[in-house]
This record gives C-alpha cells, structure tokens and sequence, in this order.
C-alpha cells in the first residue's frame, strides 16, 4: 500500500524549531507552507489548502486556536495537529476546543510527528500520553453532572486513554485489549469528541488550576 | 525653565502671539493656537474677566508684553518683567473682583509675585539669587501684611494658618513633587538593575554554563542529551515555581523526583504522566522505591532511550507504571539470585500489601505496573 504525500503548513514563530521539524520529517510529508504569526498564517492556510496544519499553541499575536477559528469555517478540510513545548492547560484545552485533531509535545520523535500528521490528515485523533493523563485528570468521576453522555467517560475509553498515559501505541493498545486498531481509533476519536463539546465546568476550572508541563 | 530653582511639574505648550487672523495683538489668537481651543472661548474668557475689576483688560496687555511675537525668540528683559508684573496685578484684581477683601486679596498678591519670582527667575533673566531674596522679602511681607490685617477679625484665627500653608506649598509644591518622582525612579531603576543581575547570573549559572559544556562534547549525543534534559528541567522549575517538587512533597512529587535522578544518572529519558495525588506516608513510600528500582532496571538494561511512567492516584488506590520499549527479558528465565526484581519490586510491593506485575518478553520491551489499594 503507497502511502499518500501529505501537505503540511507548520505555524511556529521559532525558526530554528522549523527547520529541525522539517528536516526530520519522513518523505512521505511535504512542507509546503511556513507562517511564524498568527496573521501569516490565515491567510497562508487559505491560500494553500494544506491537508495538515502543525500549530504552535503559542504565537507571538495570539494562540494557535486563532488560527483555527479564523480559517475553519473557510476550509474546513484543513486539519490541525497542536504542538508545544511546555503550556498552561489551559491552552491546550484551547486549541483543542476550537477544533484541533490532537496534541503532540515537541519533544516527540520525527519518525512520530510523521505518523501524527498522517493519523491527522485522516481525521483521526492524535493524543499525546501527557494529553491523555489530561483527559483522565480533567473527567475524573465525581459529582453528577446533568449531561452525563458528554460529561463522562465510557469505562472502555478511560482504559484506552490510561495505556495512551502509559506510552503504549495504538496498535499495542489494540492488541492487549483484543481489540482492532480501528476500534481503539473511534474510542479516541470519541473522547476528543467529548472534549471539545462538554460543557463540565471543571474542564476549564480544573486547566486553569493545573499547568502541562 | 530647568535653570531655575524650581520645575514647573508639567511642561507647558509653548505659546506665541500670531499674526494670522488676530485682532489686536494676536494673545488670544496664539493662546487659543497652542491649547488647540476656539478662539472665540478664548475671547469670551478675556471679555468676561475684564468684568472682574478690569482684571481681563490688565491679563490680556501682560500677556502681549510676555508672549514672544512671531519669529521672536523671547521679549527683551523689561518687557518680561512689565508683563510679570501685569499679571499678578491681574490676579490681585481677579481675585477682589470675586468679592474677596483686600486683607486678603494684597497678601496673596504679594505672595503670588514672590512665588512667581522664585519659580521663573530664569525666564525672566533676573539674578538669581537677588530674585530668590526679593521673593522670600515679598512672601514675607504678604504674610505680615495678612496676619495684621486679619488680627481683629474672625478670620484671622482660621484662614492665616491656611495662607502660609498655601504659600509654602506654592513655593515649596514644585521642588518637592520633583524631589518625589526622581525617588521614585530612582528606586525603580535600582529594581530594574537587581532584577537584571538577578537574571544574568541565573542564566550564567545554567545556561551559558550548559551550552559551554555542550560545546567542549559535541559528539558525546548521550551527554549532550543529558545536558540538555537536565537544563530544561532547571529552566521549568524555575519558569514555572509553582509546580517545583517540594521535599516533603506529595506522592505524586516524590516519583517525579526519582524519575528527575534516574534520568540524570543513566542519561535517559523519563516522561512522567501524573493523574490525581496521593500524600507520602510510610507505605507509598515504598512504592516509590519499587518505582525507582523498576526505572533503574529499565535505564541500565532495556537499552531503550525513553522510558514512560505514568503515575495513577484516585481515593482509596495508587497505580503506577512503568514503561520501556527495549531488549525486554523472559521473566521465567531469570535466575533466582537476582534480587533486582523479586526483592526490590515485587518484595516490596508485597510487604505494604501491594501488588507488582511485570510483564515482559525478549524485543517486546517491559511494563511494570505497581498497584497499592
């Protein structure tokens, strides 16, 4: 099976850290597009189309999920992968309520940010164990909330994002909770779903406590 | 102005007389210019003042002689000292013509004139220490003046205290006011320095000092990693105070502190996910050590370069584990008398009535997963 090329616009206002990301990157992704502020990249994105946006949660004119919500509801084909070094959660949480598909730390491997960006452009969920910690932490069961669907997790998707905190992949998630990649995928995709449309209070209460780091 | 003795506060609009679109001599047109007025408020403010005892008419010819004229840089010196004069006599009449007495209305001319001496002896060209005599000479007499004038009348009592507070103030206000604000940046700017050398030696210490070490081993890729992980970690800790692990931390703390030393000593990477706290007491103690000893094994054997832990806390249960991708092992092969494993971790966990499962194979990598309910 040919792995398709993907089109990627990095948004990140270090040169150096776009540089080093594109020279790791696998040939399977190409760079087509680079903005280091939120009002290069707008109109970038626009023009470019690209099938990945790698985000910066920080930029020098606003946080990435400026970026999101201005180029959005133009070219809603464009998928957005989050990227930082060290963020309050706050920001995260963000970035990943205006749209994100995932969030990766920039520590991450080339070979990594290349299967990232290509899970992405297929519209799957990306979480980084230090996301998924996140999630577990910021739905943690306790009080009864009134729209318990999206309010809570399902006890597959906590076991799911618990192996996520714990390093496995998903194909080794897969294979230890006998289930298909494909599954484990959806349970994610579920959870991101959930993040970005509960409305629990301790979300935003809970990152603004708390700093990812 | 700043040659004299005192700074008027605020630095005022610099105003000359016009030719374009005057009347008679251009003041208002030139003072309605420079505050970006109307000039027809301007007027009406002169006409109106020249109601109070003709205090308009008198303002308006002491501005004209103190107003430098088109493409004149400043009046001659009599000139200057007539239009000073003008205007406080301006005032004076301004002042009586709002119904005060003359008991009252001469003492603060006379001061206002001392006043005026003292701030703008400069301006005016006059000597200076003649007109700082002549202006304490004048306040002086003002206050004498007020003082015997007002000795029978209730006024006396309450408004000579006021006077000389007030003349004090007039002449004393300026220099005080910028006495103040040189102390106040005086000592901002010292703050600004403390800061910097704050910074610049915080930096030193770490970064500079890492980069230099990173120069004199660039080909050394553990160290150099190592140095890197281990600056970045400063750096958190000290961007970000409030997440810094306390000594007598928390659970949660404690395994980030073990992981933070294993990493320095075997130059490996340790990411630590941590969800929920649990406090430190005797038993999860322990389960800190196993969780050392489970990192040192993966650091020394697995030959992987990144380890993942992930620390668990809910009420009533603590779970963590231990992740590596490395050579991995057959559990069953190990040979008895290696404590590592049996007597570290599993003992241990045990003792405290935990659980330690290890599930491992030769290329699959290790998973420890501690548990202590």
């Amino acid at each position: 099976m040919s792995v398709p090329l993907r089109r990627v616009v990095l948004v990140d206002d270090h040169d150096l850290f776009r540089a080093g990301v594109r020279s790791e990157l696998g040939p399977t992704v190409e760079v087509v597009g680079e903005a280091a502020s939120v009002l290069e990249a707008v109109p970038l994105i626009k023009e470019l189309d690209p099938d990945v946006v790698l985000l910066d949660v920080h930029l020098p004119d606003g946080g990435g999920h400026a970026v999101i919500a201005q180029v959005a509801p133009e070219r809603p084909g464009v998928r957005f992968l989050a990227l930082s070094v060290s963020d309050a959660a706050e920001d995260v949480i963000d970035v990943i309520r205006a749209g994100a598909r995932g969030y990766v730390t920039k520590t991450i491997s080339g070979a990594e940010l290349t299967e990232a960006i290509h899970r992405t452009a297929d519209g799957d969920a990306v979480f980084s164990p230090r996301l998924a910690g996140f999630v577990l932490d910021a739905f943690r069961t306790g009080d009864a909330v009134a729209d318990a669907e999206l309010d809570q997790l399902t006890a597959r998707e906590r076991e799911v994002l618990q192996l996520i905190a714990r390093g496995y992949k998903y194909k080794e998630i897969a294979a230890r909770l006998h289930l298909s990649p494909r599954t484990v995928e959806s349970h994610v995709s579920a959870v991101l779903r959930k993040l970005q449309l509960s409305s629990r209070h301790e979300l935003t209460r809970w990152a603004a406590e708390r700093r990812l780091i | 102005m700043s040659a004299g003795p005192f700074w008027l506060p605020v630095a005022l609009p610099r105003i000359t007389r016009v030719e374009r679109g005057r009347v008679l001599a251009g003041v208002c047109s030139g003072i309605a210019e420079a505050l970006a007025m109307d000039v027809t408020l301007v007027r009406l403010t002169f006409a109106l003042l020249a109601f109070a005892s003709g205090a308009g008419i008198v303002v308006y010819l002491g501005a004209w002689a103190l107003l430098p004229a088109p493409g004149e840089a400043q009046p001659p010196r009599r000139r200057r000292i007539a239009g000073t004069v003008l205007l406080v006599w301006s005032v004076i009449l301004a002042l009586r013509g709002l119904g005060l007495s003359d008991s009252l209305v001469w003492p603060l001319g006379l001061i206002g004139a001392g006043a005026a001496l003292a701030t703008g002896s400069a301006t005016l060209g006059l000597d200076r220490k003649r007109a700082r005599v002549t202006a304490i000479v004048l306040t002086a007499a003002g206050i004498f003046i007020f003082v015997g004038g007002n000795r029978h009348g209730s006024a006396t009592t309450t408004l000579a205290p006021g006077a000389v507070a007030a003349a004090l103030v007039l002449l004393l206000g300026p220099w005080a006011w910028r006495l103040g604000r040189e102390r106040d940046a005086e000592r901002a700017e010292r703050i600004r320095t403390q800061e910097r050398a704050d910074f610049a030696a915080r930096v030193h210490d770490s970064v500079l000092q890492t980069l230099a070490l990173i120069q004199r081993r660039p080909d050394d890729a553990r160290r150099v990693a190592t140095l890197a992980r281990r600056q970045e970690r400063e750096l958190r800790t000290w961007l970000y105070p409030d997440r810094e692990p306390a000594a007598d931390g928390t659970l949660a703390d404690a395994v980030e502190t073990a992981a933070a030393e294993i990493e320095e000593l075997h130059g490996i990477r340790i990411d630590v996910v941590r969800t929920g706290d649990a406090p430190l007491d005797d038993r999860t103690a322990v389960l800190v050590l196993a969780a050392r000893e489970a990192m040192t094994n993966a650091a020394k054997h697995s030959g992987a370069d990144e380890i993942s832990v992930f620390f668990d806390a809910a009420p009533g249960r603590v779970a963590l584990y231990v992740r590596d991708r490395g050579a991995g092992f057959d559990p069953g092969a190990v040979a008895a008398d290696r404590k590592g494993i049996s007597e570290s971790i599993r003992g241990r966990m045990e003792r405290v009535g935990g659980t330690a499962t290890i599930v491992s194979a030769p290329g699959e990598g290790t998973d420890v997963e501690l548990e202590l309910s």
